[in-house]
């Protein structure tokens, strides 16, 4: 007895091609699916090395002034990084998530600090 | 979206390289020829070919004659800069700050050259920016503000970055492959010559591009120094700068006091550098009781941008402070890159390898972009070779690589033309000599797209070549030191300057001839076969009829369209 | 940078680029036939002239500009000495054996008068 081929390739497509409407063929689902990672790695990328770089212009243990440009000497190159990740990554989902996660951690906890210090300031 | 790494990596090295390739390919281009910007001011100001060469004078003894000059004619100027001559630039270069009456816009400040040994004004030179025009235009573009000019620049040299860094990792077998350049054979040697000016040059492409980056990071990325200062801009640069602020005193007394003697001032300088040349005397509140000298070294003592100084008190020559001499690391790591980028540093031996390299980044950008129109065209081959139109895009991708490859020699030469052809005596003079370059690039690329074919690369490469290799011929006849008086002279930086016209132009001649010489059998082999594929029923196909709006000059690879097809889907 | 010292520089580094060329399949093949191929001991010994050569434009680099320019001159070296024995492979296969030995002998020649002089 033969077993059974899971849905068969074929048959699912010719069944979805009949349906679907044009927004969402193959040609456009793939170009959505670039210019979406074209914006999580310009406008995405930069957002993360700005943040980066900030955090080590923030903690970095040397004097203020040269831990800012230790910070944003080495921006390009975590903006590089970024970029390359997110074209890298198996699917436009992990691209997203691997620039927003370590993005959102770096900003909330920049954001805790900043606001921190201004209301220490302030009492 | 392709799998694999590699893949995904040849992918985005593709695209971000053509996105921005035309641009880049004008950086380079105009960043290239900055490195002798120096040489080209001097020659597009041929009246002060023949003015220099017997002068000498040390930095001391030109400063003396420089502050008699300024002191008869800069009265009243709170700052006076003094240039000192060196082997690039042999003459003195003064500017001062003139008084400037409340409400009235910023004037520019005066710049005047004089005769180092006798402080006397040289003859004055036609009005032109010289070299400065090419080097500003590499960051600050031009007929646009200059911030948005520098984000444009900014955004393309991190597409630059990314697009090396991707194509290292795309490129495979990077040592078996690294020697490999195959010429006449069409795709492949553009790819080859692709990849060798790439990889050959690969150390200084990443770096320039880095260190482009660095130039400007403060701009780019502000976001470190606004949050760690609280938006304090004015203290961060000076404890990120030490060297511009300093203990010298920031306001005029208003007491009148004689200035003390520049050269011994000088001398000690230079002592303090174990004989490191002066570069520059800056002197703030001349004549007046808080006078402050401040002499600055030269940039071949070290390779960072961060210039040592040492103020002295302007009424005594009392040493005030040394400064750059004891620069912390990331400071002078920022120094450090700045002045790779800037190329201050280089002797002239280094100064021509940049320049090669330079070049090699030129030949890397155009041949990338003519790679991909090589590419898509391919994709076309079979409904070209049914007689179809190719659309478009295609065409303002082909019209604008020509444009820009082809017509921005072809704008470079007529600038130095213009130089010399436009009168003395025409009103902005300046801006004139730029819109004659702005003027034939703009028109180039408009012929570009009306007709993109390999006949219209051979005319506009021609063109550019025979401009620039008339250079030297051009020179004499309007009144510069040509190749025989300069080199008699020993003027080596006009020699350089027309020798280096004449090369560029015979490189630009030999491309226009090379292309003529492809030979049109190539193109009968595959048109037949072409045909046979597309008409199968019709056997004696004649050749279809000639490709509407041309090939960009540009033979398809000589094997057949499916083995091609297959090459241009790998990297 | 003296002339002596940028000679050194440049023959050594030619002399190395060939050296490594001549060490790869390809580039045998193309100068001294199709189906040749180095033997192990030639391949090695030439992998050795490629890294020695290349070490020896290094030191003559930094001992002409110091330390930090050195390093900048060196890699300005081999972008240049690259591109010739990249022409030359392309274009005359047949003279990169010639272009090794000139190389080396320029190279020696060179050092020995740096050496002593």
């Amino acid at each position: 007895m033969t077993a059974r081929s899971p849905s068969h390739p074929a048959d699912g497509a010719t069944r979805s091609r009949i349906r679907l409407p044009l927004l969402w063929s193959d040609a456009a689902r793939c170009r959505w699916a670039v210019a979406s990672r074209a914006l999580a790695a310009i406008v995405g990328g930069y957002v993360l090395s700005a943040l980066c770089s900030t955090a080590l212009a923030m903690w970095l243990p040397l004097a203020r002034a040269e831990a800012v440009i230790t910070g944003t000497l080495a921006s390009f190159a975590i903006y590089a990084g970024a970029v390359m990740w997110v074209f890298a990554a198996r699917s436009a989902g992990r691209a997203w998530a691997g620039i927003a996660v370590p993005a959102a951690v770096l900003g909330a906890a920049l954001w805790l600090v900043v606001r921190g210090a201004a209301q220490g300031a302030a009492s | 979206m392709k799998e694999g790494f590699r893949q995904s990596m040849a992918w985005l090295h593709t695209w971000s390289g053509l996105l921005v390739g035309w641009v880049l390919f004008m950086v380079f281009a105009t960043g290239t020829s900055a490195y002798f910007r120096d040489e080209i001011s001097h020659w597009m100001k041929p009246e002060l070919h023949t003015a220099h060469a017997a002068s000498q004078a040390t930095p001391a003894q030109a400063a003396g004659q420089a502050v008699r000059f300024l002191e008869r004619e800069a009265t009243g100027s709170t700052r006076w800069n003094i240039g000192l001559p060196s082997d690039r630039e042999p003459d003195v270069r003064v500017t001062w700050t003139r008084p400037q009456p409340p409400g009235t816009p910023r004037q520019r400040p005066l710049a005047v050259q004089l005769d180092p040994a006798t402080g006397e004004r040289l003859a004055a030179p036609r009005a032109t920016r010289g070299g400065d025009f090419f080097y500003r235009m590499h960051f600050d573009l031009h007929y646009m503000p200059a911030l948005w000019a520098r984000w444009i620049v900014g955004f393309c040299a991190m597409f630059m970055l990314v697009a090396i860094v991707s194509g290292i990792v795309t490129h495979r077998r990077i040592f078996s492959d690294f020697f490999t350049f195959r010429p006449r054979k069409g795709q492949r040697s553009w790819l080859d010559a692709h990849n060798a000016t790439a990889v050959l040059a690969l150390p200084y492409h990443l770096m320039i591009t880095y260190t482009g980056l660095v130039t400007l990071m403060f701009m780019y990325m502000p976001w470190g120094a606004q949050t760690v200062y609280q938006g304090d801009q004015k203290t961060f640069f000076a404890e990120a700068f030490p060297n511009a602020a300093g203990s010298a005193p920031q306001k005029a007394a208003g007491r009148p006091a004689a200035l003390v003697p520049l050269g011994p001032l000088v001398e000690q300088a230079q002592a303090r550098w174990q004989g490191a040349a002066a570069s520059r005397v800056v002197v703030t509140f001349p004549r007046d009781a808080n006078a402050a000298v401040t002499v600055y070294r030269d940039a071949q003592s070290s390779l960072s941008s961060n210039q040592a100084s040492v103020v002295f008190n302007g009424t005594t020559g009392q040493l005030l402070e040394t400064r750059g001499e004891a620069v912390p690391a990331a400071s002078e790591t920022r120094g450090v890159f700045v002045g790779l980028h800037m190329g201050h540093f280089a002797g002239p031996v280094l100064r021509w390898l940049f320049f090669l390299s330079g070049l090699a980044g030129c030949v890397m950008v155009a041949t990338g972009l003519l790679m991909w129109a090589v590419k898509e065209r391919q994709k076309y081959a079979k409904a070209l070779a049914k007689g179809g139109r190719i659309g478009f895009g295609l065409r303002l991708v082909d019209g604008l690589n020509l444009g820009a490859i082809a017509g921005l020699p072809l704008a470079m030469a007529s600038f130095f033309w213009a130089n010399r052809l436009i009168p003395v005596t025409t009103a902005d003079r300046p801006a004139a000599e730029i819109a004659a370059f702005f003027t034939v690039w703009g028109a180039a690329t408009v012929a570009g797209i009306a007709w993109p074919a390999r006949r219209m690369w051979q005319v506009q490469l021609a063109l550019g070549g025979l401009l620039f290799a008339a250079v030297p011929v051009l020179n004499p006849l309007t009144g510069g030191a040509g190749l025989i008086t300069a080199g008699a002279a020993g003027h080596w930086s006009l020699v350089g300057f027309d020798a280096t016209c004449l090369l560029l132009g015979a490189a630009l001649l030999a491309s226009a001839w090379w292309l003529g010489r492809r030979k049109p059998a190539a193109r009968a082999g595959t048109a037949p076969r072409s045909a046979q594929a597309a008409r199968p029923a019709q056997p004696a196909a004649p050749a279809p009829h000639p490709h509407p709006a041309g090939e960009p000059g540009l033979s398809p690879a000589r094997h057949t369209l499916a083995a091609a097809a297959a090459e241009g889907s790998s990297p | 940078m003296s002339a002596v010292h940028l000679t050194l520089a440049l023959s050594s580094c030619v002399a190395a680029f060939s050296a490594l060329g001549l060490a790869m399949d390809r580039h045998y093949e193309d100068s001294y036939g199709r189906g040749k191929a180095p033997s192990s001991g030639l391949r090695r010994a030439l992998r050795l002239v490629g890294t020695g050569g290349l070490l020896l434009s290094l030191w003559a680099c930094l001992a002409a500009a110091g330390t930090a320019q050195g390093w900048v001159f060196w890699f300005g070296v081999m972008t240049l000495s690259a591109l010739s024995v990249v022409l030359v492979l392309s274009y005359a296969p047949g003279r990169v054996t010639r272009v090794l030995q000139g190389g080396v002998v320029l190279a020696v020649v060179c050092a020995g008068w740096v050496v002593v002089g």
